[in-house]
């Protein structure tokens, strides 16, 4: 465990923007996020500028006072490829994009905006499913306890959140592949055997975690560490699922995702597959 | 035809599954107690009851455990030929296609050169100098397919026997564990699905398909049910689980698709193991499948059908009478070296120090269970003589006997020493 936490706070966040029926919703949860999180916030939209366009946007900025507090850029171009460039470019710490919980599979293997521009980004990424107009508080977060060495700053992330919208539960989720860690050919062992392979595993992950919510300034947040076992990211996202998370986060892949991982899914792909609730993939740019 | 076992033929094998099976698992446990793996023991005690011990000096009693002359054995080959395709079943829901894909550099680097240099020099050592061995070939063709088998025989990794070891050293999840664990599961399935080429191409000339058409099949049905297949399974055992009675249920829907799975592969030329492997793989993939589910089919399988399998190994032929020292160390020489040189400089290449590559040799270097099985199908398709089987039976033990010893001389001290650092450092955060 390094210990050393690079800069946490997103002090610059994008938001893609279309001009959907979710438009104003999308808006409204950036001006949460504003107040909430203290951020520069950068509108990005791809696309033809029409009039009519920026009076709608321009009507939704007013409303949510954002209109002079905040940047927007309107570029044409290749969606994907361009929000991307503008990430780089504008050095966001996340981009919040709007995103169905599911969809067709063709769609799914194709790859939607929000989906790809996941696969892809440099930046964490907030893909938000149902953006709400009104005030909703997020109650409940699930965040990974996995060990990756990213997990650190994922806690990290999950924590500040959880401060700066007054969460009031935050579950750390170890999801723990015992089926390969332990039964692989489990007539090698005794049953006590295989009781004391558990055992010791489990210990080593409660160590590891205990030693990284020691390092993080909790406050009165009440934190719980949980255990499931199970394909990893498929798990943790079914947990979400069933205990109705408003917030779930993951680190980042560690690698970039391709078509073959849609086939043949790994980690996060369970999770985007079917997004159980708002997905933040936390990737801490390298100082 | 007689269809149907005399009431003597089926006491004769009802007795002697019997008495295998318990002879089988005291040795088994007896050699467990030295920390060597069950399969050793499974295997030990086949030699002592067959032809090389007890048929050699009381003939009459060997037979009374497994008459092989009589219409039973029929039947008992029928059920070795089954335990080896559930066999291969449980060994591909070993594999975790997610870790292979997620493999990073290290790896792809150990399990690539861990693969292509036993199989390399193998294939050399065996096309060049295949005298060496006891073979004599008298079409080039039969010599193409025998090297390609040695160099095989030389690149597969025994995963569950890597597994336990690394486990009871503390290891499994360290870099070095983690390392040996995905090259493994990488290498069995490109050496199984090479292993089925070669026994496929020694039928060709047998069998009605052409080798391209039999390759085209192969690829065709590994594809389909590693992807349609595959999500098929997995969107049907939600549905299973709720309509069946579970795991019973699970046990038959999986293993029935092994048969089907099995059938198939065997009817376009390809070996049975193969098709049950590639099944396996897909069931073992789903996100719906539960350790007790697992467990289950695991215990299943390996607890009865593993050990019949294996014990039955010691009846095929006379260990002691057809062991050749030269053969024997050959085998063993080359198989050492060539993991060695292939996973550990694969390891050493990919980022890791000196030592911790060694100790990445050492862990790929069990063949155990898979070894075997590889060596008794190639003596069944006449492509290797006793004398090599005996070898390669030899290395196999060996090899997998040396990984525990060699894992601990060379990494197990310094991981120590990197834990109790942590834990030191940890322990003075919290005080």
């Amino acid at each position: 465990m390094s210990g050393e936490k690079k800069e946490l706070v997103f002090k610059k966040i994008g938001i893609a923007i279309a001009f959907s029926p979710r438009l104003e919703a999308l808006i409204a949860e950036a001006a949460k996020m504003q107040v909430g999180l203290k951020s520069e916030m950068v509108f990005i939209h791809v696309g033809n500028k029409s009039e009519e366009d920026v009076k709608t946007l321009n009507k939704y900025l007013e409303k949510y006072n954002l209109l002079n507090n905040s940047k927007l850029i309107w570029q044409e171009g290749e969606t994907v490829e361009t929000i991307l460039n503008i990430c780089n470019e504008e050095q966001l710490d996340l981009l919040v994009a709007g995103a169905l919980e599911k969809e067709s599979l063709i769609k799914y293997i194709m790859g939607s905006v929000a989906r790809k521009l996941s696969r892809k980004i440099k930046c964490s990424m907030l893909m938000l499913t149902e953006p709400k107009i009104e005030s909703s508080p997020i109650n409940y977060i699930v965040v990974e306890g996995s060990n990756n060495p990213k997990t650190e700053n994922t806690i990290a992330v999950a924590i500040e959140i959880a401060k700066a919208f007054k969460v009031k539960n935050v579950d750390v989720i170890q999801e723990t592949d015992l089926n390969k860690a332990v039964l692989i050919r489990s007539d090698e062992f005794k049953e006590n055997e295989v009781a004391k392979h558990k055992e010791n595993l489990i210990e080593e992950e409660d160590k590891r975690l205990n030693y990284i919510l020691s390092c993080n300034d909790c406050g009165d947040l009440k934190i719980n560490i949980d255990r499931i076992e199970g394909k990893p990211g498929y798990i943790i996202s079914k947990y979400a699922r069933e205990h109705h998370a408003d917030l779930l986060i993951l680190n980042s892949p560690d690698r970039k995702m391709n078509l073959i991982d849609r086939v043949f899914p790994t980690d996060i792909e369970f999770a985007l597959a079917d997004l159980p609730c708002n997905l933040l993939l936390v990737n801490i740019k390298e100082d | 035809m007689n269809t149907t076992l005399s009431q003597q033929d089926t006491i004769s094998l009802i007795f002697s599954l019997g008495v295998l099976l318990i002879v089988a698992r005291l040795v088994g446990e007896f050699f467990r107690k030295f920390k060597m793996p069950l399969v050793v023991g499974e295997l030990v005690a086949g030699i002592c009851l067959g032809p090389s011990l007890l048929g050699h000096y009381f003939p009459n009693i060997s037979t009374l455990v497994l008459n092989q002359h009589s219409n039973s054995m029929i039947a008992f080959n029928g059920i070795t030929a089954i335990s080896v395709i559930m066999l291969l079943f449980v060994a591909g829901m070993e594999v975790d296609l997610s870790v292979i894909r997620q493999q990073g550099k290290t790896a792809l680097k150990t399990s690539f050169l861990g693969l292509i240099i036993p199989l390399a020099i193998g294939f050399l050592v065996a096309y060049y100098y295949y005298p060496l061995f006891g073979e004599y070939f008298t079409s080039s063709s039969k010599l193409i397919l025998f090297s390609l088998f040695f160099g095989t025989a030389l690149a597969v990794s025994a995963l569950p026997i890597i597994a336990r070891t690394l486990m009871d050293l503390g290891l499994f999840r360290s870099k070095v564990g983690m390392i040996i664990i995905i090259a493994a599961m990488f290498d069995d399935i490109v050496g199984w699905l090479l292993f089925s080429v070669i026994l496929g191409m020694l039928k060709i000339s047998s069998h009605s398909h052409g080798f391209l058409f039999t390759l085209g099949l192969t690829i065709l049905y590994s594809v389909a049910m590693l992807t349609v297949g595959r999500i098929i399974i997995n969107k049907s055992l939600p549905w299973a689980q709720k309509n069946f009675s579970w795991p019973g249920g699970f046990l038959s829907l999986s293993l029935g698709l092994a048969f089907l799975g099995a059938a198939f592969t065997e009817f376009i030329g390809i070996h049975a193991i193969f098709g049950a492997f590639i099944v396996g793989i897909a069931f073992g993939d789903s996100v719906h499948l539960t350790e007790k589910t697992r467990e289950i089919v695991n215990q299943f399988v390996t607890n009865i059908f593993a050990p019949l399998f294996f014990v039955s190994i010691g009846f095929k032929v006379d260990f002691f009478a057809n062991f050749d020292l030269q053969i024997t160390l050959l085998v063993l020489v080359l198989a050492i070296a060539t993991k060695l040189i292939g996973a550990g400089f694969g390891a050493f290449w990919g980022g890791l120090t000196k030592q911790e590559s060694i100790a990445v040799g050492f862990g790929m270097n069990a063949r155990g269970a898979m070894g075997i099985i590889l060596a008794i199908l190639a003596l069944q398709a006449d492509l290797i003589n006793e004398k090599l089987f005996v070898a390669i039976v030899i290395m196999a033990v060996i090899t997998s006997i040396m990984a525990g010893p060699a894992l601990q001389l060379l990494v197990k001290r310094q991981i120590d020493k990197e834990q109790d650092d942590l834990d030191k450092e940890q322990d003075d955060m919290f005080v």
